[in-house]
Order: C-alpha cells, then structure tokens, then sequence
C-alpha cells in the first residue's frame, strides 16, 4: 500500500472577489470571501469549506470506525463551528474547531453501557485517524450527544 | 507485575517511540512471552499494537484449549485491520484474560501490564524459550520491519 496520495483543486479567478473551483473528485463551484471579508453571499468560502473538510473527514471516518466497533448506527448529524481569532498583527487563525455530533444508536443490550462505550471509543477513534482532523493545527474539541434506542419490535406475523 | 522503566529498551522511529521490556522475550508475530514458574503469559507487544491500530475487539482462543505451535490464540480487530496471532509454542491455554472482553484498549493503554491476553501450560519449557527472541533481538526486527514500511 502507498504510504503516500495526492489530492487536488484548481481555482481561477472570475472577477471581482469571486474564484470558480474545480475539485478532484469531481465537483465544480463558485466561491468567494464571506460577505464580512469582502465576499458575496451565497456561495462556498475557505472559512466554511475549511470547517466543512474537518466535519466531513470526520463524519466519514466515524462511519468507518462505527462498523469496526460494531455500532448499530441509526443517525448522525454534526454541526461544527471554526473559531476564528484575528491576531496583533492581523494575521488569522482558527484556533479550535467544536464538533457537536448528535448520534443516534440501536441496542437491545443490558445496560447500554457497553454500547456506549463503543459509541464513544469510535468516535474518539474517528478523530484520531481523520486525516484532516490530523493535519490541521487548531485545538479539535468534540462535544457529542449520544442517544441509544432499542431495537425496532419485529411487526410482521 | 510491576516494572523498572529503567529495564525497558526504548526504539524510537520517526515520530514513535516503542518500548520492550527487557525481562521478557517475544515471537516474530509481535507477542510477548513473560514466565511464570511452568507457565507463560502472553500478549501484544508495544509496537504490535501500536502498529495495527485502536483495538475495537480481541477474541481469545478458550481456556483449555490445546495448540500447537502456529495456531490462533487471539484475533484482533482494529480500527484498521484484522489479524490473528499464533501461538509461538505448543501447550494448553489455561487462563484468558477476560478483562478484555469489556476493555480491549487495554491492550492500547498497558500492553505488557493489564493487557495481557493468554496463559499457557507450554509442553516443553526449555525449548520454546530458546526459539523466543531477546528484547534486543525483537527490538532489531521491529526496526527491520519499520524501516521497510516507511520506505518511500
């Protein structure tokens, strides 16, 4: 297996502060500067794409840890929030990024403890091996809400 | 079971750093081997478990089971992969550690204290522990084996 791969976009420029973006894996948009930074509404902007690429990466990688964990998986939605601080000498950063999951799962298990358990440990694992949640240098803060629900009651007969 | 960090080898690789306890000897397949009077405990060795992963399951093989040499005495499953470890000697299993059943991440967290997987009643003792490497000898292979992955 290759230790190493390669990702791209292309931008150009298409007047005014508005860019067109090609992606790699096949989707084409416009985007610009939030509305606050010059930019126009309606549109992708790196502030949410950056945020969205950390929300995304994650979700997908929980996907993937849930089945390795064995997580009967019901629903899973995450609003994320980049905090963005703007330094002495105007430079900007995200400092951290909340990720607030809201994850539903089914067990018919004694307790639930060991399925939360899990519940917990996939998600932890998720970040873990995002590779975007890996690769950017903001605090990461995780602040899940976990519902287990029993199984669905067999109808049929 | 207690240690002396001071008894441990320490191989540092890139950015990880791995340790082998030097009282204890180990199998190709990343196994340690700690004797106990006739017995042998097992489990993962820091840079087996490291290398495969957050272990979201580990199925022991029962107590009472008789292997050879080779056979399954573990699976484990991974945040990444699957994978079976083989008994580095022939004997009888007779104590699982059934902590594991609930925490499998202790194998992560202390792979050489509360991780501990097996107990075998080896058959013959004094050979199955000439066939086991030294901390120094499995810390060689570990680099061997590193080095080969992180090849470009």
């Amino acid at each position: 297996m290759p230790r190493t791969a390669i990702y791209h976009t292309t931008v150009h420029w298409k007047g005014e502060h508005r860019g067109y973006v090609r992606m790699g894996n096949g989707p084409e948009m416009d985007f610009s500067a939030p509305p606050d930074a010059h930019g126009h509404a309606g549109v992708l902007t790196p502030e949410d794409a950056f945020v969205a690429a950390v929300n995304t990466c994650v979700m997908m990688m929980f996907l993937w840890s849930a089945e390795r964990f064995k997580v009967d998986l019901v629903s899973y939605e995450c609003r994320a929030e980049g905090m963005k601080l703007i330094e002495l000498d105007r430079t900007e950063l995200f400092t951290q990024v909340v990720l607030r999951p809201r994850i539903v799962a089914r067990s018919d298990a004694p307790g639930q403890e060991g399925t939360l358990k899990r519940l917990r440990r996939a998600l932890e694992s998720a970040v873990k091996y995002s590779l975007v949640a890996n690769s950017i240098k903001s605090r990461l803060v995780l602040e899940p809400e976990i519902e287990i629900v029993p199984q669905a009651m067999n109808t049929t007969g | 079971m207690t240690r002396d960090p001071n008894d441990d080898l320490e191989l540092t690789i890139d950015k990880f750093m791995f340790r082998f306890p030097k009282r204890l000897r180990y199998s190709e397949a990343g196994l340690w081997i700690q004797q106990e009077d006739s017995l042998l405990r097992m489990g993962m060795s820091d840079f087996a478990q490291q290398r495969n992963g957050d272990i979201a399951f580990a199925t022991l093989t029962p107590a009472g089971t008789p292997v050879d040499v080779d056979d399954e005495i573990a699976s484990i499953e991974t945040v990444k992969v699957n994978m079976s470890l083989p008994s580095p000697v022939k004997g009888k299993i007779v104590e699982v550690n059934l902590l594991l059943q609930e925490s499998p991440e202790l194998i992560n967290q202390e792979p050489y204290g509360r991780g501990w997987m097996v107990i075998m009643q080896p058959e013959d003792l004094t050979q199955d522990l000439g066939r086991l490497m030294t901390a120094e000898a499995y810390s060689r292979l570990a680099r061997q084996q590193a080095e080969a992955e992180l090849k470009p």
